[in-house]
């Protein structure tokens, strides 16, 4: 995970965070806890909210008191930063959001096990200023739900045919079948609910942005060898 | 998705109670094809498939006895500290794990002693597998379990093997299919992430077969 | 105060386990991992070492005085540390094989770094590895040669004097600092002659990002104590009496200069040409004493070539790579030798024009740097 260090600068590594290094789609990491949850839009929403707090505080808290963690430990030091960040979001979904929270409570936890915040860390956080850290990770945090929302509005769109479903936004997008009442073309796609769809829409999504990467760095290589 | 378990409660019969658990663990709510959990080491480490089983077995290990070390935390240490106030169902994240750190340790410890062929097998993931996602997940389930199906110490034990277990056959099915993808032509924004998500997602909807398996 | 409460409550019971945890893990640890004590064989019986098990064979083997070239410290990646083990190694671990060829394996060597001290152990250790040793000194004098090489001078504390042969090195230790938990070691050729057996000179450039030069060069300082064992290498100065050529580039010089002053102090005149290759003219040095040797020593000739762009400081001397101003100059084989000394790229490149001429295999000698 070689991560080029010269942007230090806050504003610079929101930006790369966000794009050129985005981790879920050059390194595919950290989808595990995350796509259970992708099969509703407002969950996911939560859920992206949680792990982009927890990113950014706890960027800024390692790299607060990166020069005091003995190597030893570091690992489990940062783990456990983390699983205090991830204690507060449980509390405050538990208090505000208790139904949905019941849904996606034990992937709130997983976040602490999260690939991505526990890189960001190791490769940012662990050896720069607090500032450009925070912003680091609040990029990486934000990278990360670009992709996870993506997934999340195809897979409730087609296999529910709503966004915000249980919610008070919730707006049907694609009216379905139900007898007497509307004929229409549309059927909701069960393998957009069920698991398997979360992979496919991730695949196609990773799919995508690859492409467009070979060719942005086909089109550098080019351009440099003159 | 959930298992119709509910009605195989503690009173009906334990033996067939005990298969149905190991069977959905392992089966209808496979912890990484169902649960999405365990990902990343599971991308990188299926590649092969000696280290693929080094990794399923390490996973397993792990599992089951992490899920029976936080079952009695949970049972003997949160729960009666719930009655002061102490929010368990959170603090529980951060005791679980403290104790899968070190019983990762300690697994480490125990097999370079006891024979080296399987440290070099197996033992060399275990550092590994601290943070995966898995065996956290595993355990929070487990709790779910407890909490909402009364889970009893058998039951828990059955559950993290039957996660563990799960985990072990899709790394080495998916290890023997990459096996046979190396002479396949893929398009190059497909090869590795891509392609691997793609094939997870078509043996995730093989194992949703396995929903009609678990009736009462 | 019923916020106090769950609060106190949780940490310690979070702090409690992990205490708990902690100390059960050190039980274990000590009731497992401490393997006793094991006999360690070397040589079929010429010595018996017991020793505590549990580290691998370089940590243990460098302990009981015993020590073995290591680049990496021990980190499984320069193989340095090769050794033959007879018996009681136990299985190939993974992270050996990437660095052993079948043949190797077959014939019982292992990476002595990776391999732990577990049980009763036979190794076979070469002698003049038996006889190095590890010395401690003070830095008398740092003095820049170029713009990243330095010349280091350090004078022995304990023991009080070394004894080596031209053209050996020694591996000095770079203590831990920074983000470097660990000492590591790394090898040069000694500079200094072997008649001045109290001290050793050492020509060393600074490598970017280099663990051991990054030390040198910016926390080193005159006065600082430093440790270092030795004399390790084979490169040498053969028996024969013929002419050679010796091929050089940076911090290469350091053997030659070892050797050059110790064959003028010993009276051993052997035809010999010595090119030494750099890019301009500041890269350059010694390049006064080099040249009063040859104007002294009538079987010594110095040929420094430059490979940069022309400059106008009035260059007299050769230009262009050193590989091709070595063709330019030798004329037949014959029983020439030819010794270098630098980078794998530069000495690849200089053998390939060295066999076009007709030197043979066995006459080139070779000290690589990684």
């Amino acid at each position: 995970m070689a991560e080029p260090q010269e942007t230090t600068r806050p504003g610079q590594a929101l930006v790369v965070q966000l794009w050129r290094e985005n981790p879920v789609f050059r390194q595919v990491l950290g989808i595990c806890s995350s796509l259970a949850v992708t099969n509703l839009v407002f969950n996911t929403a939560l859920m992206c909210a949680g792990l982009i707090w927890t990113t950014t505080m706890s960027s800024l808290t390692v790299s607060l008191i990166r020069d005091w963690i003995p190597r030893r430990v570091r690992v489990m030091v940062q783990v456990l930063i983390i699983a205090v960040y991830v204690i507060v979001v449980d509390i405050v979904f538990r208090a505000l959001f208790l139904e949905t929270h019941k849904e996606i409570a034990a992937y709130v936890g997983l976040i602490i096990t999260n690939c991505i915040v526990l890189g960001r860390l190791e490769a940012f956080a662990g050896r720069n200023p607090p500032l450009p850290s925070a912003a680091d990770g609040l990029g990486a945090g934000l990278g990360y739900s670009l992709i996870l929302l993506f997934v999340a509005v195809v897979r409730e769109i087609l296999g529910f045919g709503t966004v915000f479903k249980n919610t008070a936004w919730e707006t049907v997008v694609l009216r379905g079948w139900e007898p007497g009442v509307y004929e229409t073309w549309w059927r909701n796609w069960t393998i957009m609910a069920i698991p398997p769809g979360a992979f496919f829409v991730l695949a196609v999504a990773v799919w995508a942005a690859r492409a467009v990467a070979l060719r942005q760095e086909a089109g550098q290589a080019g351009e440099g060898a003159k | 998705m959930t298992p119709a378990l509910a009605q195989a409660g503690p009173s009906t019969m334990p033996g067939a109670g005990l298969m149905l658990v190991l069977l959905s663990a392992a089966l209808t709510d496979n912890i990484l094809l169902t649960r999405f959990l365990g990902m990343c080491p599971f991308l990188s480490v299926s590649r092969q498939i000696k280290s693929a089983f080094g990794m399923g077995l390490a996973v397993l290990f792990v599992t089951t006895g992490t899920c029976v070390l936080n079952y009695w935390l949970y049972v003997y240490l949160l729960r009666p500290l719930a009655a002061y106030g102490v929010p368990a169902e959170s603090l529980k994240l951060i005791l679980f794990i403290i104790v899968i750190a070190a019983f990762v340790q300690l697994m480490e410890m125990l097999i370079e002693r006891i024979s080296i062929t399987l440290y070099y097998s197996l033992g060399i993931f275990l550092p590994l597998i601290t943070v995966n996602c898995a065996i956290l997940g595993a355990s929070l389930f487990m709790v779910n379990n407890v909490t909402s199906k009364g889970f009893g110490l058998w039951r828990v034990l059955t559950y993290g093997f039957g996660s563990g277990l799960g985990w072990f056959v899709a790394i080495m099915l998916m290890a023997g299919i990459r096996r046979r993808l190396k002479n396949a032509r893929i398009p190059p924004a497909l090869e590795g992430a891509g392609i691997t998500l793609i094939i997870t997602g078509i043996m995730a909807m093989a194992f949703v077969i396995f929903q009609g398996m678990i009736k009462i | 105060m019923s916020v106090l409460l769950p609060i106190l409550l949780s940490s310690a019971a979070a702090c409690g386990l992990t205490v708990i945890l902690a100390a059960a893990l050190l039980v274990v640890e000590k009731l497992l991992v401490n393997r006793g004590t094991c006999v360690v064989d070397v040589n079929d019986g010429e010595r018996k070492l017991e020793v505590t098990g549990g580290r691998s064979v370089l940590t243990t083997l460098t302990d009981e005085g015993i020590f073995i070239p290591s680049a990496c410290g021990g980190r499984g990646t320069c193989s340095y540390c090769k050794l033959e083990m007879t018996a009681g190694a136990g299985p190939l671990s993974p992270t050996e094989m990437p660095l052993l060829t079948a043949e190797e394996i077959e014939r019982g060597l292992r990476i002595s770094c990776q391999v732990k001290v577990r049980n009763d152990l036979a190794v076979t250790i070469p002698a003049e590895l038996l006889s190095v040793r590890e010395y401690r000194g003070v830095v008398e004098r740092i003095r820049d040669l170029t713009g990243d090489i330095k010349e280091l001078r350090i004078r022995l504390v304990e023991p009080e004097a070394i004894d080596f042969t031209a053209g050996q090195y020694i591996q000095l230790r770079a203590p831990a600092y920074g983000d470097n938990p660990d000492p590591v070691y790394r090898a040069y050729s000694i500079s200094s002659p072997p008649s001045a057996r109290d001290g050793i000179e050492l020509i060393v450039r600074l490598v970017p990002g280099g663990i051991c030069t990054t030390w040198i060069f910016t926390m080193l300082t005159e006065g600082d104590e430093v440790v270092f064992n030795g004399p390790y290498g084979e490169f040498r100065l053969s028996e024969a009496g013929g002419p050679m050529i010796w091929i050089a580039g940076g911090s290469g010089m350091a053997p030659f200069w070892s050797m050059v002053r110790h064959m003028k102090q010993t009276g051993h005149a052997r035809p010999c040409t010595y090119f030494f290759g750099a890019v301009r003219e500041r890269d350059l040095f010694f390049t006064d004493e080099l040249k009063a040797l040859a104007r002294e020593l009538p079987w010594f000739s110095y040929v420094p070539a430059l490979s940069g762009p022309a400059e106008s400081n009035g260059w007299t001397g050769e230009t262009g790579l050193i590989t091709e101003v070595v063709d330019r100059h030798v004329r037949e084989a014959g029983d020439l030798e030819a010794y270098l000394c630098g980078s794998p790229g530069m000495i690849a490149a200089a053998a390939a024009v060295l066999h076009a001429k007709g030197i043979g295999e066995q006459r080139m000698y070779y000290d690589k740097f990684e």
